[in-house]
């Protein structure tokens, strides 16, 4: 088949306008903290959210995320990965991709589309054909050797998030050397600090969305 | 004989677990059997994927997909075999799970601008559909010219391939077992696909083990699957 009828046929798929992003990581690091963050500050700058949550054993997030009243239960929606999690976010995201397309037909004013991988190890990258951008969170819990350990998570995401600042102290992680070596090898992508328990990096996170991914400040 | 075998690689390309399914994430009752202990070995599994085949994908999914393939391009007929397919899956996780597979299935052709897909997935999104399966594989495999034979060989394959990779995963077999039971299947869903497809208004199945256990998956504590 010739490319340009597979490009003419892309352009009609359903949402190609809401951004798909996916937030991918270690099983704790904070995802869906994050996302509970990011609703209501991006919804303060007007932008619209939808979810999909992959969890790998419940319904949790899901159901946490559908309770929490930050967003309508209906916009969230919860794929079940086979005891796979990077399977559906990698080899074989179509359940995924669905769900974000269901997402898009019922909710065409969404912005972005959030994609909560099942927390998997640093190995773990999301289809190009999944997501627009891939955000990969790590936290000073898990050490503060996980970006000398690299993956391509931590190499390639298009921005890593060092969650939890607030207990570095407390565990022995030295939270500036954790940020400068993941800069230097992620050469000048993205690195954003955030404590999602104080708010703090979110703003910072936000822009750099906006800025990257919805383009709404061009 | 270069056409037959275009034709071959067209098969295993679309017949192949790397083809992206969404397959990995169902089931089909088997973790439900799995929980209770019902299925906890390699002869469990056999038993299983049997009774998947023979009580269930023989005399439902495959007479659906032989007519949708026949009826690719005859919507009203697609709809019709559609709400057959629907109102022959008790277990409401069973339905649903064929609907998702139908949709994803779907969703994954278009991207590939695969013809008829869009049509197609526009009539599930209008509610015209629920997009079984069995209804938008016959109907689409048609479209991209397999024949009848060969999308039943897909769909017995994949059905086997997935339940399989599930027990798998759920640590019931090992891959050598999954691969001796695979062989083992082999002249079961030959002999099936040789037997002409029952008319799809007398599609029927039987395996009520199988549908309880999907019952009670529904509100599981543990769910690692869809179904
Ligand atoms: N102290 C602290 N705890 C956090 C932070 N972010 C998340 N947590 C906690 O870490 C645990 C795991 O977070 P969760 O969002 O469920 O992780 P996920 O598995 O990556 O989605 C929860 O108990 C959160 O309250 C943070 O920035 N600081
Ligand atoms: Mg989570």
């Amino acid at each position: 088949m010739p490319k340009s009828s597979i490009a003419m046929e892309l352009t009609k798929t359903p949402n190609k306008t809401a951004a798909r992003v996916g937030i991918g990581g270690p099983v704790g690091s904070g995802k869906t903290a994050l996302i509970e963050q990011l609703i209501p500050a991006l919804a303060e700058r007007g932008i619209e959210v939808a979810v999909v949550t992959n969890d790998l054993v419940t319904k949790e997030d899901a159901l946490r995320l559908q309770r929490s009243g930050l967003i309508s239960p209906e916009r969230v929606l919860a794929v079940e990965a086979g005891a796979c999690p990077h399977t559906i976010i990698r080899e074989d995201p179509s359940l995924n991709i669905a769900a974000a397309d269901t997402l898009a037909q019922n909710f065409p004013q969404a912005d972005v589309i959030l994609i909560e991988s099942g927390g998997d190890n640093l190995a773990s990258t999301f289809s190009l054909d999944l997501v627009d951008y891939w955000i990969f969170v790590i936290d000073t819990g898990g050490g503060d050797d996980i970006p000398r350990k690299r993956g391509p998570g931590i190499i390639r995401s298009d921005l890593l998030v060092i969650n939890k600042i607030d207990i570095g102290p407390y565990v022995g992680a030295d939270v500036d050397s954790m940020q400068k070596e993941a800069s230097e090898i992620r050469e000048g992508r993205p690195v954003i600090l955030t404590d999602c328990k104080k708010q703090t990096g979110i703003k910072e996170l936000i822009d750099c969305l906006v800025h990257n991914v919805l383009f709404l400040d061009a | 004989m270069t056409d037959r075998y275009l034709s071959d690689l067209a098969m295993l390309q679309h017949g192949d677990s790397a083809f992206p399914s969404g397959a990995v994430s169902f089931s089909w009752g088997l973790e439900a059997l799995v929980n209770r202990n019902s299925v906890n070995d390699a002869r469990g599994v056999e038993d299983f994927l049997r009774a998947q085949l023979e009580g269930r994908w023989a005399s439902i999914d495959r007479s659906i997909l032989v007519h949708a393939h026949a009826a690719w391009d005859n919507l009203n007929r697609l709809v019709t075999l559609d709400g057959l397919m629907d109102s022959q899956s008790l277990a409401t996780e069973l339905r649903m799970g064929s609907r998702r597979i139908g949709r994803a299935f779907l969703s994954v052709h278009i991207r590939l601008g695969t013809l008829g897909a869009a049509a197609l997935n526009e009539n599930v999104a209008n509610g015209m559909l629920y997009g079984h399966a069995p209804v938008v594989q016959g109907a689409i495999w048609r479209e991209m010219g397999f024949t009848a034979e060969q999308a039943q060989l897909m769909a017995a394959h994949g059905l086997c391939s997935s339940l399989l990779g599930a027990a798998v995963r759920l640590s019931v077999i090992g891959h050598f077992d999954a691969q001796v039971i695979r062989t083992e299947i082999t002249s079961c869903i030959a002999e099936i696909i040789t037997t002409p497809p029952c008319k799809p208004e007398e599609a029927h199945g039987f395996t009520p083990q199988i549908e309880i256990a999907s019952m009670l998956h529904e509100t599981d504590q543990s769910r690692l699957f869809v179904n």
